[in-house]
């Protein structure tokens, strides 16, 4: 079965109660092709760094901006399959 | 034309690339310094490069002056080391290692042992770390015969720059700026630091500056941080109607000369910025060596725009008096136009 779009998130064990995220850098821009396993974001909560890998190949879709900030549980954007 | 995708890495992870490049094809390549194993580094120099090479990331004690001293050895004898140095600070005392064994060697033995050693550094202020954390000090290891040093100021140049570092048979410093490193607990980076990075090995050969801007006003010449500086400032005289070129050093040593001369050659003017201090620095070896290639080039006469001589007070708002920025560098402009 082929899922259309998977979300890029972070794991839920990465937050503590009520923190937020920040999202530092994206390394590819809205649109871009990118392959499985590849990093594309890293993200910070609490001062700790996190690599947002791509768990599929596929088109990237940004939906949190640099700087923005990221809630538990919600996706940073997601990669599409062609 | 290569259909590939634009990879905007910061520096940091573009440096590491061509780390993890030159250590899976060379395996006499060890990374040595304070926290590298488990943290990675201060500035990320080394994530993830213990659990990729175990047994040759070495975690080290607090002890500068011991660990470049094993690392100059192990060049001599046939590896090739690259020891971290989080803050250039440091460098006050492990300076015997660096000079007296690593960069002298190979001259006081005639040739007989090679020291191919990296030296990677953090430098730089702008974080209120105050005096011991937050100094350039570029210019100290320039000073010596026998390093090469290096100072990238964006993603390509980080990586092409570690790459040309390994490969080379002599000591270098690679000398990064904390603010153009793009790690996330420093701050957003400017735009202009991210930039593409291929994923195919490739080198910024050492010893060559970059014209980054086009103009034909003033040569601004800058390094690291300052470079994007230079180019905020070229914006603002743009809007002026004055055109300023802008022209990243990348390296200290080898200094090129030839694209400094002929950038000033067009533009007849020259302003030069950099966060290590004004006195016996950079900008004045700069300033001189243009003067000396052709003074009649000079339209006005060049201008510093550097650190002042006090050691980088921990206060944000003395902080910020002291370091070169983009209004200091238009302010020098608008002085000789």
């Amino acid at each position: 079965m082929s899922i259309a779009s998977a979300p890029l998130v972070l794991p839920d064990d990465a937050w503590a109660e009520e923190q937020e995220g920040v999202l530092s850098n994206w390394f590819f821009r809205d649109g871009a092709q990118v392959r499985e396993g590849e990093p594309v974001a890293e993200v910070m909560v609490a001062k700790v760094e996190f690599e947002i890998v791509a768990p599929r190949t596929g088109t990237l879709s940004i939906a949190v901006p640099q700087e923005g900030i990221i809630q538990k549980g919600v996706p940073i954007g997601s990669v599409r399959h062609d | 034309m290569p259909n590939e995708t634009e990879r905007l890495l910061t520096p940091a992870r573009a440096g590491r690339e061509a780390v993890i490049w030159e250590m899976e094809r060379n395996p006499n390549i060890l990374f040595i310094g304070e926290d590298v194993v488990h943290m990675g580094g201060v500035f990320n120099t080394a994530t993830g490069l213990a659990t990729q090479f175990p047994g040759r990331v070495i975690d080290t004690p607090i002890s500068e002056t011991g660990f470049f001293g094993i690392a100059a050895g192990a060049a001599m004898d046939g590896m090739r080391p690259i020891v971290e140095l989080a803050f250039a600070d440091f460098m006050a005392v492990c300076l015997n290692p660096i000079v007296n064994y690593a960069a002298k060697t190979h001259y006081m033995s005639n040739g007989q042992f090679k020291v191919p050693m990296v030296i990677m550094i953090g430098a730089g202020g702008g974080y209120n770390n105050g005096a011991e954390q937050s100094q350039c000090l570029y210019s100290v290891l320039a000073h010596f015969p026998g390093i090469k040093v290096a100072v990238p100021s964006n993603s390509y140049d980080a990586k092409g720059l570690v790459h040309a570092a390994i490969r080379d048979d002599n000591p270098v410093a690679i000398m990064y700026h904390k603010a153009t490193m793009g790690v996330p607990w420093l701050g957003t980076p400017l735009p202009t630091i991210i930039n593409h990075v291929p994923e195919t090995d490739y080198v910024v050969p050492l010893g060559s500056a970059k014209v980054v801007r086009e103009g034909s006003d003033v040569t601004i010449v800058g390094l690291a941080w300052t470079v994007h500086q230079a180019l905020l400032a070229a914006d603002t005289l743009l809007e002026r109607g004055i055109s300023a070129e802008v022209v990243d050093l990348r390296s200290l040593v080898p200094l090129d000369k030839t694209t400094l001369v002929h950038s000033v050659r067009k533009t007849g003017r020259l302003v030069v910025t950099d966060e290590d201090y004004l006195s016996y620095g950079m900008t004045g070896e700069v300033v001189a060596s243009i003067v000396e290639a052709d003074v009649s080039m000079f339209k006005a006469p060049p201008r510093r725009v550097a650190y002042p001589d006090v050691p980088p007070p921990a206060s944000r708002s003395l902080e910020g008096m002291c370091m070169p920025d983009a209004s200091k560098i238009v302010k020098a402009v608008l002085e000789i136009l």
